[in-house]
């Protein structure tokens, strides 16, 4: 009987054999790899492995351990969503030919899930690391046309990361050498310099989940993603960092209004945002808002909310990025205006798109309506006036975009005239589980309100009151009614073939001002330190070989340039004499031209050596007692 | 109970404006104007299920009319929003290409 199974290990390691295997069992392993997943967890579940909570698979590494294992409900319950996320859309993506496409794919799941079930904070951070990488492959695999964009933006996106990730890390570290220890849990939090390593973790984890103004990474890479690629990464980044501040951060007040404002900056973005896919990247960023609110909020109610918003909301998002995934793949295109009048030709598409875009505008009866209304009714509980007033504008809002706008102009408006058939049945099947869980979550709460943290009906919530329904039908009914009235009266802004500038403007025009300073005055300066550099160490290299000749040379050298700037009658002779010496003492053997290496070959060789006095370190702390 | 008719009238008042707009423009084919009859009577039943729910008052501007407020919200929220982003739209577009040229144009 094994002690434990890590589910994120089963991706990371089953990666590795996707290449032996080609054509239908290549599907076969790429579904089994997830269900294993998905069934591991559930074991979790039902306590195979232990009494929840535990926490398992220590290892040494350096002076500290590693927790690979902390299982609680929390953990479970976004492991749960995740492999069950990961399920539906290795589905979608089954018809997809490249093994490495797959096999970033299933690192990405594998580095989500390790977030999930890290116990400290090296662990955290690995994982954290693999997530990003992997990520920004999904991003570069977008071929064909596409692919020079996709490599910038894929650039841009990992930049970002990668200065999260180095301030997470330093983060991690000041807070370990402060408190010696690395367990993961809540971090202490106030005003003042002695929470520092506090500050830097939290910058690191918000940056993941995108809270403006460091949230430009994600409507500026997800969109320009493989079609699937896109899929699997609206779900597993951004809902991993809210899972580690939902466990590091819990009640820090800062977060309500970093999350109210979160809901409402993105909105008006997504209204002017002509392509689809980026529209709903702006309409993720505004839900991951509802579940930082919850996360201020800190009460057992509100962290209810955010986590069964979270469950709900990668399945609804996860279904809107499939629906909108398979318009371009079936049509090539993805912008709103040239596309139109597809409800008759993908009429499965259009019916799934439907019901995602019922659930992420939370209408009674869909799954957003009875997790988003949790964080609501906390934030009005608490008196948080302008907070509830905010939640409830990005409420109608996104019920405009994400619910109105992003079906309108893909499936009704007007007839673009292009001819589309139904996705590949994998991608209809998975399609179909996500609008199936959409309405089942939304019917029966009870089955997502039992696996929660804590139970929101003990604690007083019932989802289905005739004020919280009347009042949630109002609210989207009459925005319908100014979508409707706007349209009809011309008000409504038409869309345009435009770029809108976001909060990564500043880096994106210095960045390249930077740039260009590199390569030309830095260059220069570069490549002059190293000439003069080159000649040094020619003369040394010369002088090494045969002095006697050397110093002849040099002081031919020196007496011909002396002598040539003042060249009388009287002198001549005397310069001609050096001139005759210089150049016999050139033609004297033992000056073979200097061989040099290359600096790329000495900083390889230098990380060789680095990596292997690491890996000795590292061998010797899990081989020492 | 004065104040939920006074929304109800307020909001009678809004659909009424709505179909007006309507009647201006060129009249729009049969199954259409079913479809819309449809929807301005969903609206309608919206806030008459309003009027016998027991509402929380949670904040002092839910008060003058709990029955209608979210109705009132969302529409106003959603103008807002329009107004807001066409605002915006004044200096936040620019061309596809526009960070290419700002590149190529240094180099």
């Amino acid at each position: 009987m094994i002690e434990w199974l890590h589910p994120g290990l089963i991706f990371i390691f089953g990666t590795f054999l996707i290449p032996l295997f080609k054509g239908k069992w290549k599907q076969a392993y790429l579904l089994i790899l997830p269900a294993a997943a998905l069934i591991d967890v559930i074991l979790m579940y039902k306590g195979v492995f232990g009494t929840i909570p535990y926490s398992t698979w220590y290892y040494p590494f350096l002076d500290y351990e590693l927790v690979l294992g902390r299982v609680d409900k929390l953990s479970l319950c976004f492991a749960l969503i995740f492999s069950l996320a990961a399920f539906c859309m290795v589905l979608y993506a089954l018809h997809v030919k490249s093994s490495s496409e797959h096999m970033s794919e299933f690192f990405y799941v594998g580095g989500a899930l390790g977030v999930v079930f890290a116990g400290d904070l090296f662990t955290l951070y690995i994982f954290w690391e693999i997530m990003a990488i992997a990520s920004m492959l999904l991003i570069w695999f977008h071929g064909g046309r596409g692919s020079e964009v996709a490599h910038r933006a894929g650039f841009r996106y990992i930049l970002w990361h990668l200065f999260g990730g180095i301030v997470l890390l330093a983060g991690i570290i000041m807070y370990v050498a402060g408190t010696g220890s690395t367990a993961f849990n809540a971090f202490s939090w106030g005003w003042g310099s002695e929470y520092l390593p506090s500050y830097l973790i939290f910058f690191g984890f918000i940056l993941n989940a995108a809270v403006p103004p460091l949230h430009a990474w994600l409507p500026d890479a997800y969109p320009e993603a493989t079609v699937t690629g896109a899929v699997f990464l609206s779900a597993f980044t951004t809902k991993s960092a809210v899972y580690v501040l939902v466990r590091g951060f819990t009640g820090v007040d800062i977060l309500i209004g970093i999350g109210a404002i979160m809901t409402v900056y993105p909105i008006f973005y997504a209204v002017l945002e002509n392509d689809i896919r980026r529209v709903l990247g702006y309409s993720l960023i505004n839900q991951v808002g509802f579940m930082l609110c919850g996360i201020g909020i800190g009460t057992p109610l509100a962290i209810c909310g955010t986590v069964s918003h979270a469950f709900c909301h990668i399945i609804y998002k996860g279904l809107l990025f499939m629906s909108a995934g398979s318009v371009l793949q079936m049509t090539g295109k993805i912008k709103c205006t040239s596309l139109g009048g597809l409800w008759k030709s993908m009429p499965f598409t259009t019916a799934c798109c439907m019901i995602a875009a019922a659930s992420i505008s939370a209408f009674p009866g869909f799954s957003g309506f009875i997790s988003k209304s949790m964080i609501i009714a906390e934030a009005a509980h608490f008196q948080l006036g302008i907070v509830w007033v905010l939640l409830l504008l990005a409420s109608a809002g996104v019920f405009h975009h994400a619910g109105v706008k992003v079906p309108y102009f893909a499936f009704f408006a007007k007839d673009a005239g292009i001819k589309a058939k139904d996705p590949p049945l994998n991608m209809k099947l998975a399609m179909g589980i996500g609008a199936f869980l959409c309405i089942f979550l939304g019917v029966f709460p009870q089955y997502l309100y039992n696996i929660l943290p804590y139970d929101p009906v003990a604690l007083g919530f019932i989802p289905y009151t005739a004020a919280h329904v009347v009042s949630q039908a109002q609210l989207l009914m009459f925005a319908s009614l100014a979508f409707y009235v706007l349209i009809i009266t011309g008000v409504y802004p038409p869309e345009q073939k435009k770029l809108n500038l976001d909060t990564d403007w500043p880096f994106r025009i210095w960045g390249a001002k930077f740039m260009i300073f590199c390569k030309e005055p830095l260059m220069d300066f570069a490549s002059w330190v190293d000439r003069g550099m080159k000649r040094i160490s020619a003369y040394f290299a010369s002088f090494g070989r045969n002095p006697l000749r050397a110093i002849r040379i040099a002081l031919s050298t020196m007496m011909v340039k002396a002598l040539r700037t003042f060249v009388l009658e009287f002198w001549w002779r005397v310069f001609k004499y050096y001139e005759r010496d210089l150049e016999e003492a050139k033609k004297l053997p033992a000056d073979k031209p200097i061989e040099t290496v290359p600096l790329g070959t000495a900083v390889l060789l230098i990380i060789i050596l680095f990596l292997l006095y690491l890996v000795i370190t590292l061998m010797y702390g899990w081989l020492a007692p | 109970m004065a104040n939920n008719l006074l929304a109800f009238y307020v909001i009678i008042g809004v659909v009424a404006y709505v179909v007006l707009c309507f009647m201006a423009k060129k009249p729009a084919p049969p199954h259409r104007n079913l479809l819309i009859t449809i929807y301005f009577c969903c609206l309608a039943g919206m806030v008459i299920a309003g009027l016998p729910v027991h509402w929380h008052i949670e904040f002092p501007w839910q008060e003058p009319i709990p029955a209608a407020f979210y109705a009132i919200f969302g529409f106003a929220a959603c103008v807002f929003l329009i107004y807001f982003a066409k605002g915006l739209r004044l200096w936040l577009p620019k061309d596809y290409d526009y960070y290419e040229k700002k590149r190529k144009g240094r180099e």
